[in-house]
């Protein structure tokens, strides 16, 4: 992998240097401050980097920054970043998974940190490749492709507090790490998401599970959580600050704000998604691969709101009939 | 075992850099400290214990890493101690508290003996 380092302290990019060397073949490069990365990315002919290393503190222009404006490359819109930071700064990780983050690591690290994170780097490098790749052969097969598979997570860009699913399980476990449980998982499920699916192109789903994720977004805003769209058109959100939502009411105020916007597929046919909510999952308390349990709690509870919601519409027409 | 002696001789190489470079950079804390003491402005006090801060927080970010673990949690703790003053009830007195003084100056001395 091609990657780009940053920080202000040259001991670190001189440990980077040493630790990238002996945990594969990568290729690195170091620049000393968020404007020298800048350059570097902005350099006529400069080859892609597959992954970015960021220091959180740096004068100047800071790792949270240096990342938004990565992030506003196209190129690197989705690129996994991982910010290096002390132990001690938890409301710059925040920070910096809303601003985009994939993951982080500690201060001081040591070399089998670095080779998980990494590693999971890759992973998610590759996973991306395949997909790519994917694409291209639908595109070759069938004008219109239908790429995306209905539990496949997908990234939602430009939503606030919006984060890929990937950095959310690695939000989830910092919490898990720092000790933090005062949080609340919940989900939102697209109601009949098959139909949607089936009925629309990958083009046409991604920009609607993209809209469901602004109004749920703005629904929340004021509040401090993350969200994350996980697949099987559910959303999965996670809070802090001891706020226990009240899911049924969340709930109405994303239908109702949904019902005021107007959404499209590509003929100009209406589309009208509606969202059932799950149990609301209090994280205090747990630690491991409990907090990770609840996650996936929140996204089945969500889930099955909405199979539920379905199933009894089918058998109240079927009643009605019947009578 | 090649990659094992390899990661040794640099790590070596940066410990070696490292300790060159705690000679200045604990010149610069003791400076910043007593300029923060003697100080009577708002600016000034605060100015220099973020400037402190700042180079604790490197030393913090990279010591354990080298071996110099002691070393890396005293800059923590530093670190952490004027964080608290400048994010305290006190950050709008123009005043360095003779307790954080003491603390950097205990951290100061902790490096000069390592490096002799």
């Amino acid at each position: 992998m091609r990657i780009l380092a940053v920080d202000d302290d040259p001991i670190i990019l001189e440990l980077l240097t040493q630790f990238v060397a002996a945990i594969g073949e990568h290729e690195l490069t170091t620049a000393e401050s968020g404007a020298e990365a800048l350059d570097i990315l902005k350099t006529p002919g400069c080859a892609p980097f597959e992954c970015f290393m960021l220091d959180i503190q740096m004068p100047q222009m800071d790792g949270v920054e240096l990342l938004t404006r990565i992030r506003d490359i196209a190129r690197y819109a989705d690129t996994p970043v991982l910010m290096v930071t002390a132990m001690s700064d938890k409301r710059y990780i925040d920070a910096a998974f809303k601003a985009g983050a994939t993951d982080y690591v500690t201060k001081p690290f040591e070399v089998n940190e670095l080779r998980v994170r990494v590693g999971m780097v890759e992973k998610i490098t590759q996973t991306r490749q395949l997909r790519t790749k994917k694409i291209f052969a639908a595109k070759t097969a069938a004008a219109v492709p239908q790429t995306l598979e209905l539990h496949e997570p997908l990234s939602v860009y430009d939503v606030d507090n919006v984060i890929d699913f990937i950095a959310m399980e690695n939000y989830v476990a910092q919490l898990s790490r720092n000790a933090l449980f005062g949080s609340t998982a919940f989900g939102f499920s697209v109601r009949d998401v098959e139909g949607f699916h089936q009925a629309l192109n990958a083009f046409e789903f991604s920009g609607l599970i993209s809209d469901v994720a602004e109004v749920i977004s703005d629904t929340l805003a004021g509040h401090q959580f993350l969200m994350s769209y996980g697949g099987d058109g559910t959303f999965v959100c996670v809070t802090e600050s001891g706020w226990r939502p009240d899911t049924e009411r969340l709930m109405d105020d994303v239908n109702l704000a949904l019902s005021r916007m107007e959404m499209f597929n590509n003929d100009g046919q209406p589309l009208e998604p509606r969202v059932s909510v799950g149990s609301a999952v209090r994280m205090i308390w747990k630690s491991g691969s409990a907090v990770m349990d609840a996650l996936g709690e929140a996204h089945s509870s969500a889930k099955a709101a909405a199979e539920k919601y379905e199933r009894n519409r089918h058998d109240f027409w079927l009643t009605e009939q019947r009578a | 075992m090649d990659g094992g002696l390899d990661m040794m001789s640099g790590l070596e190489k940066i410990r070696g850099r490292f300790l060159d470079l705690l000679v200045t950079r604990q010149q610069s804390i003791a400076h910043h400290a007593v300029l923060a003491y003697e100080s009577h402005t708002l600016d000034e006090v605060n100015g220099n214990l973020a400037a402190a801060r700042d180079i604790l927080h490197q030393i913090a970010g990279t010591a354990g890493s080298l071996g110099f673990d002691d070393l890396g949690n005293a800059a923590r703790m530093c670190e952490n101690e004027i964080v608290a003053h400048l994010n305290g009830p006190d950050n709008d007195l123009a005043l360095c508290p003779d307790a954080l003084l003491v603390q950097i100056d205990d951290f100061v001395e902790q490096c000069k003996g390592m490096l002799h």
